[in-house]
């Protein structure tokens, strides 16, 4: 309960969540635009690791 | 312009519901006094008071707004941050902070109260609180339309959708809670929006592809200003320096509570000072993030065949849509959902900002004072809690009110206008000089106010104003908000001045911590210079030049 406080924990926590899902997604759709499958590989990319690093910055913490 | 949603885009905007709600109960368990939940406790780490102090102010205004501006006015819109933000903001750290923290003050009205009277914190307090109720509600009413408009949602769901999700993470948890998802969403909006420069700069080309294409006075941010009608802004070097730069951004970043308060909730004095001065750094790069998204919805068609900015109903382009319609152009499901959520982001972030700054104005600087004076601890955190919800629904009856007449938004931001103009005279005079008397301070915000409407009414831009006698038309209505700014400054400095010189000062002893000269000043206790506020504030003023000279 102690880490949920943590701002960092949950700022990871979303941005990795979410980051997954658009790098997943990207392996199976464009959604009909142009740099549709590179915008969702590296956006989703992107705010995976910056979601780890927020969870790795909350984990230092400890 | 529609877009259409997909499960992927919903899984995300249901994602970033879920968590901002967590936040308020996760907070909750925390919040035991009315200091916890209207203060935060002053426990908050720097870097999430500095992150909250810019987010409080990326609202719909600043995300949608500046964007659009970028489209209008191109490159000289950054003037809003290199002029009208960043010397404010170090202004704040640097030389303010020690006496609002230093004060023990709850709230800026508060420092008022002790550094002039009663009155003129009452004048203050009543003035915020109203501000802060229509600013919610203006919100509120602007993130349903254009939800309405490209999403097709219905107007009624929207607000009590927003209203009922602001409410529900305030409620639980107070401004910690607001302020840790003012940090959730200040990355949302940076990273859910961030690609859109990216790729859109791609395909223009680069910087030297917006150049190649637009014409230079929309490219250049100083250079066609010596004359008002060189520039697609219309506004002059004066006007910007002097009532952008100086009257209306140190009036809004050291003075609005709303933005101060992050700043006061910081660990210590020396945390206080750096929240601004930290906050300058991102602030400093926001341009990139929204007013290049304008500039790129102007240069694209130019490459491009498949997109153009939305018109709106006069048969022109709609600015507004300049963001969403990238947005919609560019991003596939998936990242079109975090797109949209940055944007639902925005609006909620500006709405929670403002009924936090709220319910800690009514109750500490309204309810307490005027009200019920000594109760328990318990009874004012149980007054902060229904503040919150009170403001929520008051906000709602705001967003209806400017449904119903067009004119309304119009109209209130002419009237915050005059209230908000002179206020930073007040704050001056009463930080920096010790002769300035309570009678002084009230008599120069009311004429500074009145000077304001004055000037309102004598002149004209763009049809609007001139409602005494038109003597004078400026070729923008930013040039008129601009000039009306520092007259309004200028003729409070005034009043104060001559009504403090006839009236009886209070003795030095009594302003200890609220006037300079009276007040022991922190110098920084962290040994490394980059952590201390004057050298910090110095690289971030170098850098501030820096930008300004790049794109001059």
């Amino acid at each position: 309960m102690e880490k949920l406080n943590d701002l960092r924990f949950i700022i990871g926590m979303f941005f990795g969540l979410a980051g997954a899902m658009l790098f997943v997604l990207s392996f199976f759709t464009d959604g009909g635009k142009e740099f549709g499958r590179s915008l969702n590989h590296f956006a989703g990319a992107g705010m995976l690791v910056f979601g780890i690093f927020m969870l790795w910055l909350s984990k230092r913490s400890e | 312009m529609r877009l259409e949603l997909h499960l992927a885009d919903y899984a995300i905007i249901v994602m970033y519901f879920i968590f901002v709600i967590a936040v308020g109960w996760i907070i909750k368990r925390q919040v035991k006094s009315s200091n916890d939940f209207l203060m935060s406790g002053r426990s908050v780490p720097l870097w999430i008071t500095s992150l909250a102090f810019i987010s409080a102010n990326l609202g719909a205004q600043e995300v949608i707004g500046m964007s659009a501006s970028g489209a209008k006015y191109g490159i000289m819109t950054s003037h809003f941050y290199w002029v009208g933000a960043i010397p404010a903001m170090i202004f704040l750290g640097v030389l303010m902070m020690p006496f609002y923290y230093g004060s023990q003050a709850r709230s800026v009205p508060e420092y008022l109260k002790l550094r002039f009277d009663e009155k003129t914190r009452s004048l203050n307090a009543m003035s915020f609180a109203a501000m802060t109720l229509f600013s919610s509600g203006i919100s509120m009413y602007v993130l349903a339309r254009l939800l309405e408009l490209i999403l097709g949602w219905d107007f009624d769901v929207s607000v009590l959708l927003s209203a009922g999700i602001v409410m529900a993470y305030i409620f639980l948890g107070g401004l910690t809670s607001a302020v840790y998802n003012e940090v959730l969403q200040f990355f949302l909006i940076v990273l859910g929006i961030a690609p859109v420069v990216f790729v859109g700069l791609h395909e223009v080309g680069g910087w030297e592809g917006i150049v190649s294409k637009l014409s230079p006075e929309m490219t250049s941010s100083w250079k066609y200003m010596a004359d008002a009608g060189d520039n697609p802004m219309g506004v002059d070097t004066w006007s910007v320096v002097m009532g952008l730069g100086l009257a209306m951004s140190f009036g809004y970043w050291c003075t609005d509570f709303l933005v101060v308060q992050r700043a006061m909730i910081a660990r210590n004095l020396i945390d206080s000072q750096k929240t601004p001065i930290f906050a300058a750094i991102p602030k400093m790069l926001m341009p990139f993030i929204v007013i290049f998204p304008g500039l790129i919805a102007v240069a694209l068609p130019h490459f491009v065949s498949d997109y153009a900015i939305p018109t709106g109903a006069d048969g022109g382009p709609d600015y507004n849509m300049a963001l969403p319609s990238l947005i919609a152009h560019y991003y596939p499901e998936g990242l079109l959902g975090v797109g949209l959520t940055a944007l639902l982001a925005s609006f909620m972030s500006g709405m929670a900002g403002n009924v936090t700054a709220f319910n800690t104005v009514w109750t500490f600087d309204i309810y307490q004072p005027y009200f019920v004076k000594k109760a328990s601890d318990k009874h004012y955190l149980m007054v902060g809690k229904v503040t919150t919800v009170v403001g929520i629904i008051a906000s709602i009856g705001v967003a209806y009110l400017a449904a119903s007449f067009n004119n309304i938004n119009d109209f209130l931001q002419v009237v915050f206008s005059f209230v908000n103009a002179p206020l930073f005279a007040t704050f001056l005079l009463g930080m920096f000089w010790k002769r300035a008397t309570g009678h002084g301070a009230f008599a120069g915000l009311l004429a500074g106010t009145l000077a304001a409407a004055l000037v309102h009414g004598l002149t004209i831009a763009e049809g609007k104003g001139g409602w005494i006698t038109v003597v004078h038309e400026y070729g923008s209505g930013l040039s008129h908000a601009f000039n009306m700014a520092w007259m309004s400054f200028s003729v409070n400095i005034l009043v104060t001045i001559l009504v403090s010189l006839m009236t009886k000062p209070r003795a030095p002893e009594t302003l200890k911590g609220l006037v300079y000269g009276l007040t022991p000043l922190a110098h920084g206790e962290a040994k490394a210079w980059y952590l201390r506020p004057v050298p910090l504030a110095i690289v971030v003023t170098v850098g501030c030049l820096i930008l300004n000279l790049i794109f001059a």
